[in-house]
């Protein structure tokens, strides 16, 4: 019993549950094969593509703040990559190092404007996505004067960054991914600097006056977020010998509600990096293996709608019950 | 003291100007429009240029009134942008489907946008969830609700209606071939709200929810029906802005509305609201409106390369931001020496 | 594990094949195509699925895969190909959009030996290079240029594509199209493109095109792709005050297009005529997949046709069908 209700006060019981319930809909009314479905590779590369960035968002999510202008550095790392690797011919390595340098620039403009001033995070990605969308396009026009790039990649880059695994469909993206994971899970919830930042979101005056270096700390956050969508985009350009420029507005909302899903509150100091890993999974299975079913793909967005109001209110419902069992433990 | 009530804002020494939270987003329009001018020229300063930067205000100012009161109390509404395609498509299937009166199109259409807020502000109120969670759950809903029964009873995802002459005039219609009569719709808006926020005893509530909900409630503040009634009015507005574009140009398509999203919301922000709520002004959030809309038709008019409008709207929203950060240090620091 | 399932999915077919002997083999067919809140794409998406009525009749299907947005449209449509591979498909159609990153998943198709149409987008070279069985469509390019060139020939020498999705390929591709068809007939071509915070928003088309035309008074011809783009296009020259000067093309059509061309507001629009590639495109692999047979005409083209004042009578009886 004590198991039982010590595991629906984890902050990814609720994704778990999430992710179950989609798949028995899916199963139930959609008649899907889940042998077929759990062999295909097309719902696992696209959690790993929006996973990556998922991981860090999620970080700075817990920290309390928020990044949306990760959906312009995707196609920005992607077309920073193929300009420079694939136009100007210059050796791979340049548009690799090129594309996680724009990374850590705009991550470090976000996190220095988001420490040094009382604007909140949202306003301030807003505009840093805003522009950054115009700096691609009309980098991209200006330069190449195309508004897509080809690119071909020389064999190590594709077998480290851009390759289908195992003469299948997986692609490479997904041992990033779960490496990643495995790393952020460590920093989180083994070391010292995961219960900073769970500090800094639950009480940021009170953590700094703990002696946390606060600023830092989120700044650091910044560039994670804003390197690692750089780096999903470089390797999409690689895998797929070109990129294309776009506003890439749908990859905030999908990898915002991914976080949630997984458990992560909005407004900081509660998640967990599994969590974030099986929220994701829920997504993608909901978006991607909607094609599995009979069901029309036409009513994708409702099932997406409806899976993440149930979840954060399965995630709300769990996480009182928590603070009532811690209440009643200390009373 | 960080409220700005009605009373407060008559008095007209520098101190207060400077504290008045659309004193920036003033000087921020000023700037816009001289740079645009200059670049622009006559043609720009002529009746085609307000026109078209007019045109496009109205509708996301439409829009960024109630997200402006929404931020205001404190909350977001994201499921603007379903809310427009989704009432644009409902009075398309209603009347030009269907062929029932424009009236009863009209009606259902806005009706749409009053029951998505309706729901909104009831999962908002009764539930510890964030509304940006919650908005963007109902805009997915509303998304797959809009495309899937389109499919369904029209089987196809572009509808079509051609108005009768009166529904034109009144809702679709160019004043002197030019200026959209959504901008008369726009300003009977801003009337209503001014009141409703400045000198209504309302106004002051709303105010309150922002600065802190809780004494708000406990002050006797009906906070959770006051919600429910502003998410009401954000999804009638963009309702309303779908059902004019319907009218309009003949024609409602699923995808699409979605710029609306951010564009009220960088209209309100450039406008001096403070998004953690409590501060703000209807007047403030009708020059942010000015302003981003004189960015965007003004790059045309420049002759400037369009995708550099992206980047100097970016950058405004950066520095209006800030300038109104630093605008609100210094009110703060102001009136605590005078204490 | 892929090949496990492989084994498994022959070996259920096979039991499936033996219960069902005697009857013909049921195709399972997996369509790629647009997103499905795109009205040309969903007009395909009906021409695929009536022909999947007979395949249906027949113990087989009809799968449409389509991208959620055209943000990744490249590498998106490369994942639903070789998803298509994984889900067991008997036969294969897509348009093959971005080459570079679509090729290597059309050839990993044609290497399972699953039969391969490609429609919509790449000609019959890419249906040859990749190994396709046939090509069913249009081509963004040469409607494009059909624009161009019915533009440029009838006196309007100086035009604009309107582009609201600047980056997305088959956009782009029908706006070169249509300036190579001005400049190759003697007029001049260029692209006027909006910002990313205008995409879906008519009056943000309009009111950048009516800016553009005072701006550029010279400008006689304009080229608009969809339904929602080339209404605001229409409405933008009006409050231009150039309506009868600017001449306009849109690329396909629903009921106010072709109310717009009765009236007169625009000149003609391009048809590719959607619901055609889905249909023949099914129904030649339904056809090969259950009998052998093939069709031995090569490049089967479905547009671009034209409609304009002389024919947008007849187009009305099939759109009130919800075929066009």
């Amino acid at each position: 019993m004590d198991v039982i209700s010590g595991l629906f006060r984890r902050p990814a019981a609720a994704s778990i549950l999430s992710l179950l319930g989609v798949l028995s809909f899916y199963v139930v009314i959609g008649g899907v094969d889940l042998g077929k479905l759990m062999g295909a590779a097309s719902w696992v590369n696209y959690a790993a593509r929006i996973g990556v960035v998922a991981l860090f968002v999620g970080l700075l999510m817990i920290s309390g703040e928020i990044d949306i202008s990760i959906g312009a550095m995707i196609p920005a790392g992607a077309m920073t990559t193929a300009i420079l690797s694939g136009y100007y011919e210059l050796p791979m390595i340049v548009g690799i190092l090129g594309a996680l340098a724009m990374g850590v620039i705009v991550g470090l403009f976000n996190g220095l404007l988001v420490t040094r001033t009382t604007v909140p995070s949202l306003i301030v990605t807003l505009g840093t996505l805003v522009a950054m969308q115009g700096i691609v396009l009309a980098g991209s026009k200006l330069l190449t004067g195309a508004a897509s790039v080809p690119l071909s990649a020389p064999g190590w880059a594709k077998t480290v960054f851009g390759d289908l695994m195992f003469g299948g469909n997986h692609q490479v993206v997904i041992v990033w991914w779960i490496a990643l994971a495995v790393v952020v899970w460590f920093v989180m919830h083994q070391t010292k600097y995961g219960n900073w930042i769970f500090a800094i979101g639950g009480d940021k005056v009170s953590a700094r006056n703990a002696g946390i270096p606060v600023d830092w700390i989120k700044i650091g956050l910044f560039v994670g977020t804003a390197t690692s969508a750089a780096f999903v985009g470089m390797c999409h350009a690689i895998l797929f010998n070109s990129a294309q420029v776009s506003g890439g507005m749908n990859d905030i909302f999908n990898i915002i509600v991914s976080v949630v899903v997984g458990g992560v509150l909005l407004t900081g100091g509660f998640g967990s990096i599994p969590g974030v890993v099986i929220g994701t999974v829920t997504f993608a299975i909901v978006t991607k293996g909607i094609d599995f079913t009979s069901i029309d793909r036409n009513w994708s967005n409702l099932i997406i709608g409806i899976m993440l109001l149930a979840a954060v209110g399965m995630n709300e419902t769990f996480r009182a019950k928590a603070m009532s069992a811690v209440r009643k433990k200390k009373g | 003291m960080s409220m700005q009530s009605a009373a407060e804002a008559k008095g007209f020494s520098l101190g207060s100007l400077i504290r008045r939270p659309e004193t920036g987003s003033f000087l921020g329009f000023v700037v816009v429009y001289t740079f645009f001018a200059i670049l622009g020229g006559a043609v720009f300063m002529g009746a085609p240029g307000w026109s078209s930067w007019l045109n496009i205000a109205a509708e996301v100012g439409i829009i960024a009134l109630p997200v402006g009161l929404l931020m205001i109390s404190g909350e977001f509404d994201m499921s603007v942008g379903a809310v427009v395609p989704a009432a644009s498509v409902t009075a398309a299937l209603l009347s030009g489907h269907f062929e029932l009166p424009a009236l009863i199109g009209i009606c259902g259409g806005l009706a749409v946008g009053l029951l998505v807020g309706f729901v909104n502000g009831l999962l908002v109120t009764r539930s510890a969830i964030p509304s940006l969670i919650v908005t963007i759950g109902v805009m997915f809903a509303v998304m797959g609700l809009t495309l899937g029964f389109a499919v369904l009873i029209k089987g196809s995802t572009s509808l079509s209606y051609v108005p009768d002459p009166l529904t034109k005039s009144l809702l679709g219609t160019f004043v002197g071939g030019m200026f959209n009569v959504s901008i008369f719709w726009w300003l009977g808006f801003v009337v209503a709200f001014v009141f409703f926020l400045h000198f209504s005893p309302i106004g002051n509530w709303v105010f309150a929810m922002g600065g802190d909900a809780e004494s708000a409630r406990n002050a006797g503040v009906p906070t959770a029906k006051l919600k429910i009634a502003l998410f009401m009015a954000s999804g009638f507005c963009a309702a309303f802005v779908g059902v004019a574009q319907l009218m309009t140009y003949q024609s409602a398509q699923v995808a699409g509305g979605q710029s609306f999203i951010f564009n009220s919301i960088m209209c309100v922000v450039i406008g001096g609201v403070l998004l953690t709520g409590g501060a703000g002004s209807i007047f403030g959030i009708v020059l942010g409106t000015m302003t981003f809309a004189v960015v965007n038709q003004g790059i045309f008019f420049a002759a400037l390369d369009p995708n550099i409008g992206s980047i100097i709207i970016g950058a405004l929203l950066l520095i209006a931001v800030l300038s109104n950060d630093s605008f609100r240090t210094l009110a703060m620091t102001l009136s605590s020496k005078k204490k | 594990m892929n090949k496990v399932n492989r084994f498994a999915a022959a070996a259920a077919s096979a039991v499936v094949l033996a219960c069902t002997a005697g009857a013909v083999m049921a195709a399972d067919i997996y369509v790629i195509g647009g997103k499905p809140d795109d009205p040309f794409w969903s007009r395909v998406k009906k021409g695929a699925e009536d022909a999947g009525i007979v395949a249906a009749a027949q113990g087989g299907s009809v799968t449409w895969l389509g991208p959620q947005n055209y943000d990744n449209l490249g590498p998106d449509a490369a994942e639903l190909i070789r998803q298509a591979i994984d889900q067991g498909a008997d036969a294969i159609v897509g348009p093959d959009w971005v080459p570079e990153a679509m090729d290597p998943a059309f050839q990993a198709v044609t290497e399972a030996g699953i039969p391969l149409v490609i429609y919509n987008a790449g000609g019959l070279e890419a249906a040859d290079r990749l190994g396709a069985m046939n090509y069913v469509g249009a081509v963004d390019y040469k409607s494009g240029y059909a624009g161009g060139a019915y533009l440029a020939k009838a006196g309007h020498m100086n035009g604009a594509c309107v582009n609201t999705l600047p980056g997305a390929a088959n956009i782009e591709a029908f706006c070169a199209g249509f300036n190579a068809g001005l400049t190759e007939n003697g007029g001049t071509g260029s692209v006027l493109q909006l910002p990313a915070t205008a995409f879906g928003d008519a009056t943000a088309v309009a009111q950048a095109v009516r800016a553009h035309l005072l701006q550029n008074p010279d400008i006689d011809a304009m080229f608009a792709i969809g339904d929602g783009d080339t209404n605001a296009t229409v409405s933008g020259i009006q409050q231009a005050g150039k309506a009868g000067q600017v001449h306009v093309c849109g690329m396909n059509f629903n009921d106010s297009i072709l109310a717009n061309i009765q009236a007169g507001t625009q000149d003609f629009a391009i048809d590719q005529q959607g619901y055609q590639q889905g249909f023949f495109a099914v129904s030649i692999l339904n056809n090969f997949v259950n009998y052998g047979v093939t069709i031995p005409t090569r490049e089967i083209l479905t547009g671009p046709g034209v409609i304009d004042a002389a024919n947008v009578e007849q187009v009305m009886a099939g759109v009130k069908a919800g075929a066009r």
